[in-house]
């Protein structure tokens, strides 16, 4: 009686520990190939398991960029594995062989913006630099071309919203392409910023619209626009009919008209 | 007693006039001038990251003339900064603090590439680096607020003022920027004119008519082009002349653009309610592909991929039948849903009117020492590229890494014939 009781003890404290063990270290990759380019929480699993185990050194953001690309590469070579520098079935089943995941530490890490890392073998207090400000890519869950930051995207995504939140979808992608337009433009200032505020361009800055939240529809629009779309036609200038009171804008070369804003050169 | 009245109501509504009058103007003011300090911020921020970059990369060359447009770009921005931080009113002595260091920085860059010396360049600029990543870090941090809570520049300023040691403030700040100064010294450039649009205008093929451009369409993008809303020309002022074709099938809306001459689509945009993603990245990339051999785009291969929320975005550059260099300047864009695969977007503006490169000579480098020991080249191709005289130029396309642990990676293009840098771009 005493073995058998023994024996359960001993089941149930095993099974107890296998319990803690998965409910603490979840496995979230989603089954799908991670190649470069590639975003989400897939990806930030990848990047913390390759940083657990020392190949990763970069932030964890769930971008996949080339410093994911080469680490990932790199563990590849040394466990002698396709090297082809995309995560497939493969790699991350040798991954999850050899690291952890604490999904709840590295989201929360993100989630608060703090700085941190996740290297194994170090207590985790130790890897979090408090009150650190959010690296200069894990503010917005966007991918961009490399020359724009994330606050340029937002920035643009605030200036859309103000100026043309009620217009079609093909007009707030216009209205991006047209500050974009402007920034390559010799006439205009050379950045997003400097285009957005430049004083009297824009009515949105002038009666503070610019500082309401954007929807996801205009961030959209903008990701659309920097990734090159530009429904405009290379405009420089756009105006509404109605309420425009510029008696010099009706002079400028018209293109096309989106929604109630007539795009000019 | 009526005129007494009279008198007090008249009064009574002029005050009220003047002083409505006065608080809009005010407020108008202070909405004005909240632009004002959001954008020197702005430009502050930005160019400070540029200016960090610029170091990073001038860092990157053996060879000086290599570094040279590196070296005048810290000059520039850091002249730059000077002037956004110098309209900005914010405490007086970290700003003379950040000028003065700003100030050395550029002097330090310029003068080196006309009279300096490698080495001493090398461990300079080395230490400006690293204290530009600490003070990009305090500056982000310290500006966080203003941009996240919308605080008031005063408030702003207020703010860092007051805040407890530990946090970002105006005293912690200032006293890294005098350490940063007296321990040592830096752009970045605005090389992106590469994508420079072509002149649509000089197209010389045959004018097609609204039929034939909603029969192409037809052809093109058969799901979504059975209810056309509307189809129109562009206006008079339009450089090239283009129709303009909207429509809305199901769920479905956007528009089509196609040139009037020759019938080239410049760009072609979905909008619709997304559903869950069920396409594989692999399986996309392959629907594009074939997308592209249906649609006549045969000459292209795949340069980089972007996913997003509801799509993944891909950028297919031409490549040279001569050489199988890349070509840059004509690029397609394309946009593809991760629910169904479906074609939601398509830009072919600037591979309508292909670049017509002149052959060029192609000397090898040893790229072990045009780089620095720290640097290894990964991959190594050829591509068209625009320089800084607007000519395209047959260029090593190199991908490298730099650094130890935390790799961080670039893409140079070096003349093919006289072996200067023409861009750097960090990924």
């Amino acid at each position: 009686m005493k073995r058998i009781t023994k024996r359960f003890l001993f089941l149930l404290l095993a099974g107890i520990m296998m319990f803690s063990f998965f409910a603490s270290h979840s496995e979230a990759f989603s089954g799908r190939d991670l190649a470069k380019g590639a975003k989400g929480d897939d990806v930030i699993e990848l990047q913390a398991r390759l940083q657990y185990i020392g190949f990763y050194h970069g932030e964890i953001d769930g971008n996949f960029g080339y410093g994911t690309y080469w680490a990932l590469r790199n563990f590849q070579e040394q466990y002698g594995l396709p090297l082809d520098g995309i995560a497939g079935k493969g790699t991350q089943k040798k991954l999850k062989g050899i690291s952890d995941y604490d999904e709840k530490y590295v989201k929360g890490q993100i989630a608060k913006g703090h700085q941190f890392t996740y290297y194994g073998g170090q207590s985790l207090e130790s890897q979090v630099k408090k009150g650190s400000a959010p690296h200069k890519q894990s503010q917005t869950q966007m991918q961009a071309p490399p020359k724009y930051t994330d606050q340029d995207i937002n920035l643009l995504a605030n200036a859309v919203y103000g100026e043309s939140r009620g217009e079609p979808y093909e007009g707030q992608v216009a209205v991006a392409a047209v500050i974009l337009n402007r920034v390559e433009h010799a006439d205009f200032p050379d950045s997003i910023g400097g285009v957005i505020f430049q004083p009297g361009a824009f009515t949105a800055v002038a009666d503070g619209q610019i500082w309401l939240t954007p929807n996801e529809r205009a961030k959209e629009a903008v990701i659309d626009a920097i990734n090159g779309w530009d429904p405009s036609e290379n405009a420089i200038y756009y105006f509404n009919p109605i309420t425009a009171t510029s008696k010099w804008i009706w002079s400028r070369p018209q293109i096309k008209k989106i929604g109630l804003h007539i795009f000019c050169d | 007693m009526k005129q007494m009245i009279f008198i007090l109501t008249y009064a009574f509504i002029v005050l009220g006039i003047y002083t409505f009058g006065t608080v809009r103007e005010n407020e108008d003011l202070s909405i004005a001038l909240n632009g004002q300090y959001s954008k020197s911020m702005t430009d502050a921020s930005q160019k400070l990251g540029e200016l960090e970059e610029a170091v990073n990369k001038s860092l990157l060359f053996e060879d000086q003339k290599s570094s040279a447009k590196e070296r005048e770009d810290i000059w520039r921005l850091s002249s730059d900064i000077k002037s956004s931080i110098s309209s900005l009113p914010v405490d007086e002595s970290f700003s003379t603090s950040w000028m003065n260091y700003l100030g050395r920085l550029g002097n330090f860059a310029k003068e080196s590439t006309e009279q300096g010396d490698p080495d001493k360049y090398y461990g300079v600029m080395k230490r400006a680096s690293e204290n530009l990543n600490e003070l990009t870090s305090e500056w982000q941090l310290a500006t966080k607020d203003m941009f996240s809570r919308r605080m008031s520049m005063s408030n702003w300023e207020k703010k860092l003022r007051d805040s407890p040691d530990g946090q970002a403030n105006w005293s912690k700040m200032g006293e890294s920027v005098m350490e940063y100064t007296e321990a040592v010294f830096p752009l970045t450039a605005s090389e992106s004119d590469a994508e420079k649009k072509k002149e649509l205008r000089n197209i010389k093929e045959k004018k097609i008519t609204e039929d034939e451009a909603i029969q192409k369409f037809k052809k093109l993008l058969p799901s979504v082009s059975n209810d056309i809303i509307a189809a129109e020309k562009s206006r008079k002022g339009a450089p090239y002349p283009f129709y303009h074709i909207r429509f809305a099938e199901n769920s479905s809306i956007g528009y089509l653009d196609l040139t009037e001459k020759g019938g080239h689509v410049l760009s072609y945009l979905v909008e619709r309610r997304m559903g869950k993603p069920t396409v594989s990245y692999e399986e996309l990339e392959k629907m594009a592909d074939e997308f592209l051999q249906k649609a006549e785009y045969k000459d292209l291969v795949l340069e980089e991929a972007r996913e997003n929320d509801n799509a993944w975005h891909f950028v297919y550059v031409r490549v040279s039948p001569e050489n199988d260099a890349k070509v840059f300047s004509d690029p397609i864009h394309i946009k593809l849903a991760k629910d169904n695969g479906e074609v939601i977007g398509l830009n072919a503006s600037e591979y309508i009117r292909k670049e017509q490169p002149k052959p060029q000579p192609i000397r090898t480098a040893e790229w072990h020492t045009f780089f620095r020991p720290d640097v290894t080249v990964m991959a190594q191709e050829l591509a068209y590229v625009e320089n800084s005289q607007k000519e395209q130029r047959l260029a090593h396309y190199l991908t490298i890494v730099s650094g130890e642990e935390n790799l961080e990676t670039y893409k140079i293009l070096v003349d093919t014939e006289t072996l200067e840098v023409i861009t750097t771009e960090k990924q």
